[in-house]
């Protein structure tokens, strides 16, 4: 795979990462939009409602409780995102990477808040550059913190949730060592941010100049940054000065000077003597309305109809609801995340069309404003009601209409052409690799590339009777506990050779008992059902079953390769009864030349000694294979040895497996031959030695046929 | 079939040379040898489980043979044991 289509797949993960915070968006941007329009107190009194809706009425509160209740869910959005991103990418314990998300937001926020107040507090940071996130005073940086913490998170989880830590400190390893790694790395991140962040809000502040120098132009860039810097949060830092500050213009309305772009706009809405509102001011606002109540809903049709015919009764919900939203109440949000992540072009295209829009708004002289957004609400309100003569409303609908066709279009031809995975669209083999049996070949084969393979998991499943044959997994202390549909189907000697001890039934629990290491199998094997289809799981387990027979009395052929650098010795020439009579199997031995044993194939390891004198590992090809340093050195009780690998770690061949001090082992009077031999080969097989004397290690050292 | 139970006196345990021997063993009979410890079973033809059970001396195993010459194979086996565990 290429680095492109890397890249390209993660986009793909991270887009699709946002729909589980992106699906509850419409309902809050409802609820805001609804509410926050209804509660305006401007709104009230040019509609003389304010005899139904007052403060401290019953409708009033409703509609309060309406919009506090969805603005909380945008003011938090990016814990939202930072909980969302974590468990979206996390390839595991996603439970942990959610903990960890939210943990690491709160961290990297709370580092940046003592650091303003270290500095002389908000007073001293640019205006419009801070928020209150949560309780703390810390930098606006919207939804992208939440995304940075999110994807930080996740990429320390998927590097950290299995570590191991030393023995004294075991209890802090695994999961729990992803919350308290993702705090220390995201106070230092707060740290960075506090000086970064400012450096480019200061940058954005100075396009304001840019957009008043430039005219129509201006405008238009004016649309673009707006629409292009959402999803960094930075759009307040843009557009506030012009709505609130002389940035936007002055006037002088009914005799008071009124600055920024959205006071002059309701100053002149309250005023009698308006008798058309001023462009100047609009110009930083009416743009909103053709692209959110013609543009994205035509955008979020292209979609549904770009979606496979199968997906489209999913997806068109999503996309329905995140339509209307942006329509009604222009929060576009749901909309407009559906695409960013998954094609990042669509979303430039998207900003120029925004960008020409408020252009063509302010040269057609429309004058209508807002509260917040652009949707149906705040044009019924502050457009059509107001009347055409005072606000040319009528060209939003003329250029929407036109602006819906453009959407339509330019979305469905894109989509199209570069294939983009737009919702309903995704590829069901990237999430669910089928094993195909031509990969399976491949692999065996040794020149298969990019497929996972994991042959212990593989055989725990046939051996549990197939994945539709388990209705639940789960692990204790030491065991896999399973319950299963049919317990005749479970096949123990396949379990146990996947590296289990033992199997226990009873009824349809099963227990299979793999000792500590088990929630690394159990983590192993549920990946492996995730990325596995269940048909060519049936097609390996027939294989797999094939060779466990063989095992015993083998037909194959199969090369071994040298775990040390030494000498190769005949087994029989080995002094020891047991290896030279070929009890344990059949093989060769090596006189070592120093302390070091490699892996000799690719495999997992079933067992390595306590003692760390010894190590089994079953090949890839299913082969159980003895690597014994040394004679009787069972008895030196581990001095000497230290062993680099722990049951049911997945190895290839040249990984370290086992040190040892060869001096030390000699000096005490031990022989450091080194039997490797391949288990359950009795006198079916011919070991063809390798005439060469000395080899190095991966070096061939016998043949078996 | 029959069940016994014995105490590992060797004092290394059922290290690599013993598990040999005992796969051996059983696999002189036609009945199943299932070793068993601290609820973990394993078949005695089975080498490489053997060695994963890690039986030290002291461990209390239990055997049990089950099969057509399971009196024959449970005295060899116990036999086995005493001899060499």
């Amino acid at each position: 795979m290429s680095i492109k289509n890397n890249a390209f797949g993660v986009l793909q993960r991270v887009g699709r990462s946002f729909m589980l915070p992106i699906a509850l968006l419409p309902v809050a941007g409802l609820l805001l939009g609804v509410g926050s329009s209804f509660t305006n107190p401007t709104t009230l009194e040019t509609y003389r409602l304010t005899n139904i809706i007052y403060e401290g009425g019953f409708l009033y509160t409703l509609l309060d409780i309406m919009s506090k209740t969805g603005s909380v869910v945008f003011d938090n959005l990016a814990l939202l995102f930072a909980m969302g991103v974590a468990i979206g990418m996390a390839k595991k314990e996603k439970e942990v990477a959610a903990l960890s998300g939210a943990i690491a937001y709160l961290v990297m926020n709370a580092a940046i808040s003592t650091l303003i107040s270290a500095k002389g507090g908000v007073e001293a940071m640019a205006v419009n550059s801070t928020t209150t996130s949560l309780g703390i005073t810390t930098l606006q940086m919207g939804v992208f913190g939440g995304i940075i913490t999110g994807l930080g998170v996740a990429a320390l989880h998927n590097r950290f949730y299995k570590i191991q830590l030393p023995q004294v400190l075991s209890f802090f390893g695994g999961t729990r060592f992803v919350p308290i790694i993702s705090s220390i790395v995201f106070l230092a991140v707060g740290v960075l941010m506090f000086y970064i962040w400012p450096v480019v809000q200061g940058w954005i502040a100075s396009l304001g100049n840019l957009v008043l120098a430039s005219g129509y132009a201006g405008t238009w860039i004016y649309g673009i940054i707006e629409r292009a810097l959402i999803p960094f949060g930075l759009h307040h830092v843009f557009y506030m000065p012009f709505w609130q500050t002389e940035l936007g213009g002055a006037m002088m309305i009914d005799g008071v000077m009124v600055q920024g772009a959205q006071n002059i706009f309701f100053a002149e809405l309250a005023s009698k003597a308006t008798e058309q509102f001023s462009v100047s001011a609009t110009r930083f606002m009416s743009g909103k309305f053709p692209f959110m109540i013609f543009g994205l809903p035509a955008a979020a049709y292209a979609m549904y109809r770009a979606a496979k015919p199968e997906k489209r009764k999913v997806v068109g919900g999503l996309l329905l609801s995140a339509a209307l939203t942006a329509m009604l109440t222009g929060i576009t949000e749901p909309i407009e995340f559906t695409f960013l992540f998954v094609a990042p072009v669509m979303y430039i295209v998207h900003c120029i069309l925004a960008g020409l829009s408020y252009m063509l708004m302010h040269i057609f002289n429309v004058g209508v404003g807002m509260t917040f957004s652009g949707g149906v609400i705040d044009l019924t309100l502050f457009g059509i009601l107001q009347g055409n003569e005072k606000t040319n409303w009528l060209w939003v609908v003329i250029i929407g209409l036109i602006y819906a066709v453009i959407y339509y279009v330019v979305f469905s031809f894109m989509i199209k052409k570069f294939n983009f995975k737009t919702p309903g669209r995704e590829d069901d083999d990237e999430e669910t690799k089928l094993y195909t049996r031509a990969d399976y070949n491949r692999k065996k084969d040794g020149s298969g590339k990019g497929v996972a393979k994991d042959t212990a998991s593989a055989m725990i499943l046939s051996g549990l009777g197939g994945r539709s044959n388990i209705s639940d997994i789960d692990c204790c202390a030491t065991r896999l506990r399973v319950t299963v549909k049919d317990e005749k189907k479970v096949n123990d000697g396949l379990l146990k050779q996947s590296g289990a001890s033992g199997v226990i039934r009873k009824g349809k629990g099963i227990q299979v008992v793999y000792g500590p290491q088990v929630s690394v199998v159990k983590s192993r094997l549920e990946d492996y059902m995730e990325h596995n289809g269940d048909d060519d799981m049936t097609v390996l387990a027939e294989d797999l079953d094939v060779k466990g027979e063989q095992n015993r009395g083998s037909t194959g052929s199969f090369t071994m390769y040298s775990p040390i650098k030494g000498q190769i010795v005949r087994l029989e020439d080995v002094p020891d009864e047991a290896f030279a009579s070929g009890i344990l199997g059949k093989g060769a031995a090596v006189r070592p030349y120093d302390g070091k044993v490699y892996s000799p194939c690719d495999g997992v390891i079933a067992n390595v000694f306590e003692t760390g004198h010894a190590v089994n590992i079953v090949s890839d090809e299913g082969r159980e294979i003895l690597i014994h340093v040394g004679l009787d050195t069972v008895k030196l009780e581990g001095k000497f040895f230290r062993s680099h690998v722990e049951n049911g770690d997945k190895v290839k061949k040249g990984d370290p497996l086992l040190s040892f001090d060869k001096a030390g082992i000699e000096k005490e009077g031990y022989d450091t031959v080194t039997p490797v031999v391949v288990l359950g080969c009795d006198d079916d097989c011919t070991v063809i030695l390798e005439s060469k004397g000395k080899v190095e290690p991966g070096e061939r050292i016998f043949e078996i046929r | 079939m029959k069940t016994f139970e014995y105490k590992i006196k060797d004092k290394v345990g059922i290290h690599a040379r013993p598990a040999g021997m005992l796969a051996k063993e059983a696999k002189n009979f036609k009945s199943e040898i299932i070793i068993e410890k601290d609820g973990k079973s394993v078949n005695a033809e089975r080498l490489m489980q053997i060695m994963g059970m890690g039986i030290k001396c002291g461990d209390v195993i239990t055997v049990t043979v089950d099969g057509e010459d399971e009196e024959e194979a449970t005295k060899s086996i116990e036999k086995f044991f005493c001899d060499n565990l």
